[in-house]
């Protein structure tokens, strides 16, 4: 079985939030809501501050901490290292939001509308894209990210790593020692965040310049 | 250079109250099985206690139902003890509520006499002070468990939990006992001497767990935030004015009801307090280290 697992460059990434827009086109995610995001950062001082965009998504641990605290056992994890989240499970107790060293464990209690001088009615694509999300996840659940594993299934790349136009996000097998992901996450030293909490993310990152 | 860090707002007033009326339920409880084998003089302190539990503890629990995002599937809270304080803690005080609802039955006609028979009113106050103490110290484990967040993530907070916990659960005797007859004056002002002596300690137990925080950055955040921060008037005023100078210094002027009323709240504002204050960890990519967008 393959753990899936994403790659991100941050040497290539420059800050134009497609991985956010093409991941809400794909999973017509309500507002407030963000599987896949990009953060600015910074560190040092001037004159040698560096400025960096940072690309995220859901880790998707191997050693999950939002599973753990899970009560309902509506969070769980597949044969291939996918965290799920059962929609019909979950009670909304939100101690996943709290043990998740990402934030990555998001909810809305409503649907709020993307264009607000539509006299209150939705129009015909955001009325779809609400059933869908009802339909897909709902309200009041903490909801995540598993990496368009419909998507996946088709044959296809997760959302926001086909919208990248900067080629800084790879998907693919890490367990796979052959795989692009597993040679470029040892030939260029990739790093996971955080890893103090110790739940071995399957997400790597390539070092800025 | 650290990131603007941001307190979580996921868990507000509503888990406080929770978390508050669960220690608060617990510690009269306590309070009121260790009256019952005091003698005579007693009886009116060890049924006020054993009655104040479930309903307090139940109380509390609707407030956590109310909480919830998905309220048709809270009977699934207790799915994963292995692994999960939620679910463990659901066990705890379910058992508590169950325990201390067959105490109360104890005391009602024709159980009564079945029970003083049979001694099994010592076996189930033995076995709801330990489920008592579990409801108390688990509200902090349960923080705890949230490892990003250093603020929780601490033994202080059981300890300070259960001392606060006990500390409302007397106040709250004190305060209905109060309303009742004469008779109990002399153990409610022994309940208040207890009461001093365990404010004290509640003290030097916040102090000690504020001192803790100076490890991590986002525990340093926490700390600001609670002490000088947005949360700060809520600290000074709710907790340390309320919650123990004014109870400790009415209880030391003999007027414990109104000692009462002052501490209970403060055991409110500290929950809130404490939720408040919670800070997740900074995400470190590398030598970047970025606040958390969103909670």
């Amino acid at each position: 079985m393959p753990r899936y697992g994403f790659v991100i460059d941050l040497k290539r990434c420059y800050g134009c939030y497609s991985c956010q827009v093409a991941c809400k086109a794909a999973n017509h995610t309500p507002q407030g809501i963000d599987w896949a995001r990009c953060v600015p950062a910074e560190t040092g001082e001037f004159p040698q501050a560096l400025r960096q965009m940072v690309p995220l998504v859901c880790q998707q641990c191997s050693d999950p901490a939002c599973m753990k605290v899970c009560p309902t056992g509506a969070t769980t994890q597949d044969e291939n290292g996918i965290v799920h989240v059962d929609k019909n499970l979950c009670m909304g107790c939100k101690y996943c939001i709290m043990a998740c060293p990402y934030s990555m464990r998001q909810t809305v209690d409503e649907w709020k509308t993307y264009f607000p001088d539509a006299d209150g009615e939705l129009d015909a694509y955001e009325s779809y894209i609400k059933a869908q999300w009802e339909e897909k996840n709902g309200y009041g659940i903490a909801t995540k990210c598993d990496y368009c594993m419909d998507r996946v299934k088709e044959g296809r790349d997760p959302a926001c790593v086909e919208a990248c136009p900067a080629k800084a996000r790879y998907f693919g097998d890490i367990e796979d020692p052959e795989s692009e992901v597993s040679i470029l996450i040892r030939r260029e030293r990739g790093f996971q965040l955080n890893p103090e909490f110790g739940t071995d993310p399957s997400c790597y990152y390539l070092p800025p310049r | 250079m650290l990131p603007n860090l941001k307190a979580q707002s996921k868990w507000g007033w509503l888990i406080a109250a929770y978390l508050f009326l669960a220690g608060l339920g617990g510690g009269a409880y306590v309070t009121g099985a260790i009256a019952g084998w005091l003698g005579e003089e007693w009886l009116g302190i060890y049924k006020i206690g054993i009655c104040l539990g479930f309903p307090c503890v139940l109380v509390g629990c609707m407030f956590l139902l109310a909480d919830l995002g998905s309220v048709k599937n809270f009977w699934r809270a207790a799915m994963r003890p292995n692994t999960s304080w939620i679910a463990r803690g659901t066990i705890i005080i379910t058992v508590f509520m169950i325990v201390d609802f067959i105490h109360i039955v104890f005391g009602v006609w024709p159980a009564k006499s079945l029970a003083e028979a049979a001694g099994a009113r010592n076996f189930i106050s033995v076995l709801g002070i330990i489920f008592a103490f579990g409801t108390m110290i688990y509200t902090g484990i349960l923080l705890g468990a949230a490892r990003p967040i250093a603020f929780w993530s601490t033994a202080m907070v059981p300890l300070l939990f259960l001392v606060s916990a006990m500390s409302t659960g007397i106040m709250a005797i004190i305060l209905i006992g109060s309303m009742g007859s004469e008779a109990l004056a002399g153990p409610l002002h022994t309940l208040a001497q207890i009461d001093i002596a365990i404010i004290v300690l509640e003290m030097f137990v916040l102090l000690f767990y504020l001192q803790g925080t100076h490890r991590v950055p986002e525990s340093r955040a926490s700390a600001q935030l609670v002490l000088i921060g947005s949360v700060a008037p809520l600290f000074w005023l709710g907790v340390a004015v309320l919650g123990l100078i004014a109870p400790l210094v009415l209880d030391l002027l003999d007027v414990s009801a109104l000692a009462a009323i002052c501490g209970i709240i403060g055991g409110l504002c500290l929950r809130q307090v404490v939720l408040a204050g919670g800070i997740h960890a900074p995400l470190k990519a590398g030598r970047f280290e970025i606040a958390l967008p969103i909670v």
